[in-house]
């Protein structure tokens, strides 16, 4: 498992009125992201796999134990998608 | 927190478009310009974007290339280059994730040869990002020039683009179009879509033009083709394709492929109905001698 997660060059993504679009290339689908799910796209793109969950919990006020299974899951299911690697 | 697979707006739908084709043309090293759509610059589309497709001008010897990928990703071919217009420039395909898109072999209106006419608007293209991919495009001079020669297809009542991209542009990017017009040898086109047409009345493609940006009947457009066809073989080629079956466009009519004999009803149909539309004329002209 990789400690920092990227932006594959074979992924497209653009973000309008607050959804995330993103998608395999050349063949798709196109995956959409709305609410939360943007936060941890956006962080789940830079910095520390291991602390995606604290900083998604630091910009949402949330105590990070309280969401960190879900975000760390949601990250695996990106992974797993092949959108994040 | 969820992640789910549902319908797109269409206009992010048209930016991954861009992407894709993009994307797979770097994969097997094929040189394409993304044009009009989301790729014209801003200030060329001050009201927005409202198409329906995504539209890339290929280098002509790596069309067969593009073609190939693109079957082999998803894209099902639409219509053909000869069938797909009158002036056999586009075929289209069509994708389930991303829609249509139009791949450009040359663009009509242009008379220098179309490796030169790419090579050309190659030699100052620029990157932008669509999707997060990057994707060439024509320079801004170009791209207006395009826009206005694709205007120069609709009649005049259909013609923003000629008012953004011309209308209102300043006399130093007047300038910048007028030479590429030049180098790009457009000229009839170009006055078909900003006036002055009949300067061009005695230059080949005269009545072609004519007949696309003022209106007339297919049997009228037709012999304005053959016409414009530079060459004596090509001239040959528009009158031997021309008693064919559009098998195309009868594909999408019927929603399915068309059987032999609805193909040889077809055959007939066309001459039928170009002898219909000759018949008013000649009536018409009886009635002023």
């Amino acid at each position: 498992m990789s400690d920092h997660l990227h932006l594959p060059s074979s992924v497209g993504t653009l973000e309008m009125d607050g959804v995330a679009y993103v998608a395999p290339l050349p063949c798709g689908p196109i995956v959409v992201l709305e609410g939360s799910a943007v936060l941890v796209w956006n962080e789940a793109r830079s910095g520390q796999r291991a602390t995606v969950a604290d900083r998604v919990a630091a910009l949402t006020g949330v105590p990070p134990d309280a969401i960190r299974p879900q975000v760390d899951a949601f990250v695996a299911d990106l992974v797993a998608l092949g959108l994040l690697a | 927190m969820n992640g789910s697979q549902v319908d797109v707006p269409l206009a992010v739908r048209l930016r991954f478009g861009h992407a894709a084709v993009q994307y797979l043309a770097d994969q097997v090293g094929v040189d394409l310009l993304h044009i009009k759509g989301v790729a014209v610059d801003p200030s060329l589309r001050p009201g927005g974007y409202s198409g329906s497709d995504v539209d890339v001008l290929v280098r002509p010897a790596h069309v067969s290339a593009l073609d190939r990928a693109m079957r082999e990703n998803g894209w099902r071919l639409y219509s053909t280059f000869e069938y797909g217009s009158p002036f056999g420039h586009a075929q289209t395909y069509q994708h389930d994730a991303w829609g249509y898109i139009d791949i450009h072999r040359f663009f009509p209106g242009i008379r220098v040869p179309p490796e030169s006419a790419f090579e050309r608007l190659w030699a100052d293209a620029r990157g932008i990002e669509i999707a997060g991919v990057t994707c060439q495009v024509p320079s801004v001079p170009a791209q207006a020039l395009l826009l206005v020669l694709n205007s120069a297809r609709s009649l005049s009542s259909n013609r923003a683009d000629v008012a953004v991209s011309w209308g209102a542009a300043s006399s130093e990017r007047r300038a910048e179009i007028k030479a590429l017009v030049d180098e790009l040898d457009a000229p009839v086109a170009f006055a078909a879509a900003v006036g002055g047409l009949e300067r061009y009345r005695h230059e080949r493609d005269y009545q072609l033009w004519s007949v696309v940006s003022q209106g007339g009947s297919r049997t009228m457009e037709w012999r304005a083709r053959v016409r414009a066809a530079p060459t004596l073989s090509a001239k040959l080629r528009i009158i031997g394709r021309a008693p064919l079956v559009n098998v195309d466009h009868l594909a999408h009519r019927l929603g399915r492929r068309p059987t032999w004999s609805e193909i040889v009803v077809e055959f007939f149909r066309r001459p039928v109905v170009a002898v219909r539309e000759a018949l008013p004329r000649r009536r018409g002209t009886r009635r002023f001698r």
